[in-house]
């Protein structure tokens, strides 16, 4: 579940501010795609395992939030051992096994609030550039965040309701209503967020913004 | 730029309503959506601490409430808070103007509590010192401090709509206007939600269902197909309104 993984903590990467985290492992992800000497990639492996572990997390829980990614790891494994050979396939487990680890790191570190401010300035550029509204954008991957637990809840609520009707595995029959019941949730989630005042006041002062992704909702002449 | 009296801030008991409260007048409004008729000439004006607003689903409470903060826009006629116009001046309303929606999860924007709670203050410009002070103390006020670090798909519906009226009060609305907040609650919640809202020093306008939730409130406005068709003490109004909807 994604729904933010931050844990509340005092090690060294809790107390790092966002930024940096989020720079280091993107530069370190990067530089890890230059590396296939299979000694270099087991030490990033192991650092990252260490860096995981740094932030006070247990193996046990680090093990269980990365199952899923562990998986798709196993699977993509197999395969280029399948089709390219054995040391192909240890590369990738090793590079992209460390860099879910050192994700998991920042992303048990760092909140969800943190990461709204530290994209808001990264889309800063693009806004001054008139391309996008950096606080819409910031916003939007917080909201992706915040209710991908929630239309799962939707998801099973409908499954639930179906199987009890009959229809069982229909992709179609699930899909409907669940985009139904999205569209309607985003229509109120918006009034709720005009309700509570965003954007900042700071837009006041700020250079023109792009047009708003959603306007006001305007009622029809009579 | 902020009010920082502690009391208002911070959970003020024996603090008269009325002192809180502020004057907004419809005039003549109308709100037509999608060929339909929400709200037909409505002209009334509103300054208790406590004021209901029941009706039928359908029937445009909600549109009345969502035209205080200018979500909603009348198409002819205007409304005004404190003299301001809820349209062109909707971000100073929203200030002083709390809204708690039906479903909390609609309303609540970040996967913490905590972190959630600073987004109204941060999009109206506090400080993050005043911001963590002001979580702080709404929290508190609702006795619900424990939730701070909890993510919120973790939480029960009760839970979820304390943690939206905290993030209306982290604000200090002079205002905060209620969209059927018990429609999602089981007993004890709902009977937790009705204390909170008694002990309330701000102004409240409830639109319910729940009768009771209103029942003792010095004005309820009872609406009926966009327009008020009964206006006065609750125990007359409700009277009416079970008799109307048998």
């Amino acid at each position: 579940m994604i729904a933010s993984l931050a844990r509340p903590g005092s090690s060294p990467l809790h107390r790092l501010a966002a930024a940096p985290k989020l720079a280091g492992l993107a530069i370190t992800a990067t530089a890890l795609f230059f590396v296939d000497d299979p000694r270099l990639l087991a030490t990033a492996f192991a650092l990252g395992l260490t860096v995981a572990r740094s932030t006070g997390a247990h193996f046990a829980e680090i093990g269980r939030d990365l199952a899923g990614a562990a998986m798709a790891l196993a699977v993509l494994g197999l395969a280029d051992w399948l089709l390219v050979d054995g040391a192909t396939a240890l590369a990738v487990v090793l590079r992209l096994g460390a860099i879910a680890l050192l994700a998991h790191a920042v992303t048990m570190t760092t909140t969800t609030a943190e990461l709204f401010e530290v994209l808001e300035r990264l889309f800063g550029p693009a806004e001054r550039l008139g391309l996008i509204d950096a606080g819409r954008a910031a916003l939007t991957l917080t909201l992706a965040i915040r209710f991908v637990p929630l239309i799962v809840e939707e998801a099973q609520a409908i499954r639930e309701a179906q199987a009890a009707r009959g229809l069982d595995g229909s992709v179609l029959a699930l899909a409907v209503p669940l985009l139904v019941r999205v569209i309607v949730r985003s229509e109120a989630v918006a009034d709720a967020i005009d309700a509570r005042g965003f954007p900042p006041e700071r837009a006041a002062t700020a250079p023109p913004r792009p047009p708003a992704i959603r306007p006001e909702i305007e009622a029809d002449t009579p | 730029m902020s009010d920082t009296n502690p009391e208002r801030a911070g959970g003020a008991t024996g603090v008269d309503p009325r002192a809180l409260a502020q004057t907004i007048v419809f005039s003549g409004v109308t709100v037509v959506r999608d060929g339909r008729t929400a709200l037909d000439r409505v002209s009334i004006g509103f300054e208790e601490a406590r004021i209901g607003i029941v009706g039928l689903n359908g029937s445009g409470k909600s549109t009345l409430l969502k035209c205080i903060i200018g979500l909603v826009k009348p198409s002819a006629g205007s409304v005004s808070v404190d003299g301001r116009d809820a349209v062109g001046e909707a971000r100073a309303i929203r200030r002083a103007t709390g809204f708690l929606f039906q479903d909390p999860d609609n309303q609540i924007v970040f996967p913490v509590v905590g972190e959630d709670l600073g987004f109204g203050l941060k999009n109206h410009g506090y400080s993050r010192a005043e911001t963590a002070d002001r979580v702080e103390a709404a929290l508190t006020r609702l006795a619900i401090r424990h939730l701070a670090s909890r993510r919120i798909h973790e939480l029960s519906g009760g839970e979820k709509q304390l943690v939206a009226l905290a993030g209306v009060l982290a604000l200090a609305p002079k205002t905060v206007l209620f969209d059927e907040p018990t429609a999602h609650l089981d007993l004890k919640n709902r009977n937790r939600l009705r204390d909170v809202l008694q002990a309330l020093p701000e102004q409240a306008i409830v639109v319910s269902h729940d009768l009771e939730l209103v029942a003792d409130f010095p004005r309820v406005v009872m609406i009926e197909a966009g327009r008020i068709v009964r206006d006065g003490p609750a125990d007359e109004v409700l009277d009416h309104y079970r008799e109307a909807n048998r």
